[in-house]
């Protein structure tokens, strides 16, 4: 009995610590600027307000910024998780020649920090004329994520039983009728952990969209956010509104997909 | 067979869904062209780093302003002031820049004309005859050209609330000897005398550096130290530090830990005496403490010394590629004029003073004081980064943050700082 009572008190303690950040958040987003400014961000609230939701909605246009995120975020989560599904179909299922070096030649792309691809993208994506547009972006996203979904999802592929695929050929079925019909639906477990994966690793960008963007109306979220710092003073209560505003889709979508997501990763992890 | 068929359905849809993916950003972005380019219709592009609230609306009033007095219209690209700064070469560099862009006078803009990237504005400066000696040769490149149009500029001083000078019984210092003791009486009261904020913002050391330097060695040594011709392991260097240590037991001992904006807060709460801090932190003062701040200029150490101070000089260049040079100059030499800088200072925060002579800045007591101050100063300097590089500065952060920590370790310190130092000049030239 006192070990579980130590249990929960410990676990609680824990849990608060890991919340307190995102409470303390919150609670400055609801600071007016002169509070902030006169006691600090670490004192105690002295005043309410809603006027930053306002502000950071209006002032950072922070609603053209997740239309704007959106835009990238959905298109390159469909598109790099279908993409990354035929490639993983075809590998784990098909004795392709070289299918293990493929598989690897994926993945190390992958290993590569991104940050020395910076330039070379940039300069890429600008001889071919798409530079400032958001679809260069949805690019670099699919080109980024193929690599890591592929891999998780030949893991799963691979381990689905080989008389399912043996029985629906005998039922006629072609290796594209199978990849629809059959995988896809087994599959859906590990697409809808990624899915929520790759949505919050996309949606929370910032590196990127600076990189291949360069006019504030195309901006996506992240870099509308960083544009609520001043040059030398910025006024944390908008961009605390700012924030809990823009973590509103991720949460929505970790929460819609939470049991897959739980599930996905155990799936992914037991073999 | 039906393999075949089934795969080109699969492949089909592929290509569905690609296209989808690219119609939908496809609508959203053809409304509107690009933010550069699109010379033919006369369209200027001007990319701003103002991100603030107040800054980004001033500036949005000024392209208005312009857009109406006819010509080529001209496009604000507002951007948040750390992806501009990291961004800048990418922008320059590029095959299709935009325009116009805000950024500093002096050599962190000839940095970029040394390799060729600026527009030489040299014919926007016939209108600009008012100017000062200081922002001309602060807006000529190495190798002569014209490559800035300055427009506001703004001060740096020790700044402190009046209400608590008085309430301590202290006046303003005006040597260094009246400084120290001043230091000493606001101790005696329980309170750190010297307030700073280093985390997040160490930069803000610099300002002690500059000061220190151009009131014992004077601004021509400053510069050329900073520019790569001096030596940072100097015993006239070592003289700027031993000064330093002398007040280094005044310091807030908590200003390593939060940036500049919270030790403005700890300022005006009266939990420091005073800051060495530029004018923008007013921005970050509630607005009914503004009327009781006030601010002294840094204490005098060699009256033999001629005077310096570190006035920041902001304004506009254009990039070497624009589409239209001549819209771009016409642009320029507007915003040289008095009306456009009055436009600006009056809905911008308030404390930034026109570069034109003839220019208004705010009315109130705290701005003529700065303007008068810069005015009788016999030399002006920028700013750390602004008078070597923005390469230079993290050097210095470097450097300093350590000497806050270690004193003792100095010689040390200026040594790695110098080899540092190399490092960057190297690597520029």
């Amino acid at each position: 009995m006192i070990r579980r009572t130590g249990y929960h008190v410990a676990m609680s303690i824990v849990s608060f610590l890991w919340v307190a950040p995102i409470l303390w958040v919150v609670v400055i987003s609801f600071r007016s600027f002169d509070d902030v400014a006169a006691n600090g961000l670490g004192s105690l609230p002295h005043s309410f307000t809603f006027s930053t939701y306002k502000s950071a909605w209006e002032d950072a246009d922070e609603f053209r910024a997740l239309i704007n995120s959106l835009l990238v975020t959905i298109p390159a989560v469909l598109l790099s998780l279908g993409l990354a599904s035929i490639a993983a179909y075809g590998l784990a299922r098909y004795s392709i020649p070289f299918r293990r070096t493929i598989l690897l030649l994926m993945l190390m792309g992958n290993l590569l920090p991104p940050q020395i691809l910076l330039i070379p993208i940039s300069r890429f994506v600008e001889l071919i004329g798409y530079y400032d547009t958001l679809i260069a972006l949805i690019a670099v996203h699919v080109g980024f994520g193929l690599g890591f979904y592929t891999f998780v999802l030949h893991g799963f592929m691979r381990d689905l039983p080989r008389e399912i695929q043996e029985a629906a050929t005998i039922d006629g079925a072609g290796p594209g009728r199978i990849y629809s019909s059959v995988i896809l639906p087994l599959t859906r477990p590990a697409l809808a952990a990624l899915g929520a994966l790759s949505f919050t690793w996309i949606f929370n960008d910032l590196l990127w969209s600076i990189t291949v963007i360069r006019s504030g109306e195309k901006m996506p979220v992240t870099p509308a956010l960083l544009g609520l710092q001043g040059l030398f003073v910025s006024s944390w209560n908008v961009i605390a509104a700012g924030t809990v505003i823009a973590a509103v889709p991720t949460v929505a979508v970790f929460l819609r997909f939470q049991k897959h997501f739980v599930g996905g990763l155990a799936i992914g992890a037991v073999k | 067979m039906t393999g075949l068929a089934a795969d080109r359905r699969t492949f089909l849809k592929g290509l569905g869904l690609l296209g989808a993916a690219t119609l939908v950003p496809g609508c959203a972005t053809s409304t509107k062209s690009p933010g550069s380019g699109s010379a033919a219709t006369g369209e200027l592009s001007l990319q701003s780093n103002l991100s603030s609230e107040q800054a980004k609306a001033a500036m949005e009033k000024l392209v208005a302003a312009y857009n109406k007095t006819g010509g080529s219209q001209v496009k604000l690209n507002t951007v948040a002031a750390e992806i501009f700064r990291t961004q800048l070469p990418t922008y320059l560099t590029s095959a299709n820049p935009p325009d116009v862009y805000t950024w500093y006078a002096g050599s962190v803009a000839d940095s970029y004309a040394k390799k060729d990237l600026l527009l030489d504005v040299t014919s926007v400066w016939d209108s600009m005859g008012n100017y000062s000696k200081a922002m001309q040769s602060l807006s000529t490149s190495s190798a002569g050209q014209k490559i800035f149009v300055p427009t506001s500029y703004y001060w740096w001083g020790m700044f402190y609330r009046k209400s608590n000078f008085a309430k301590w019984g202290v006046t303003p210092p005006k040597t260094w000897a009246e400084f120290v003791a001043v230091c000493k009486t606001i101790q005696s009261k329980g309170i750190p005398p010297i307030g700073i904020g280093l985390g997040d913002t160490p930069w803000v050391a610099s300002a002690w550096f500059d000061y220190l330097n151009i009131r014992i060695n004077g601004a021509p040594f400053h510069r050329k130290l900073l520019a790569g011709e001096g030596d940072f392991t100097d015993p006239k260097v070592k003289a700027v530090f031993t000064k330093w240590r002398e007040v280094l037991p005044y310091f807030d001992p908590k200003g390593k830990s939060f940036p500049f904006q919270e030790a403005t807060s700890a300022l005006l709460a009266g939990k420091t005496g005073m800051f060495l801090i530029g004018t923008f932190f007013a921005d970050s003062a509630p607005k009914d403490a503004l009327d009781d701040i006030d601010f002294f200029q840094f204490p005098i150490i060699d009256p033999a010394v001629p005077v310096a101070e570190e006035a920041p000089t902001d304004g506009y260049f254009a990039s070497k590629k624009v589409k239209d040079p001549e819209g771009t100059k016409k642009f320029l030499t507007w915003l040289a004029t008095p009306e456009a800088q009055n436009i600006y200072v009056q809905s911008s925060s308030g404390t930034a003073i026109p570069a034109n002579p003839d220019g208004k800045s705010a009315d109130t007591a705290l701005v003529k004081k700065g303007k008068a101050m810069i005015e009788g100063a016999a030399e002006i300097t920028q700013f750390f980064n602004r008078d070597s590089s923005d390469a230079l500065q993290p050097t210095a952060d470097a450097a300093l943050t350590k000497f806050l920590d270690k004193p003792d370790q100095i010689d040390k310190i200026l040594a790695d700082w110098q080899a540092a130092a190399q490092k960057v000049f190297k690597a520029g030239a």
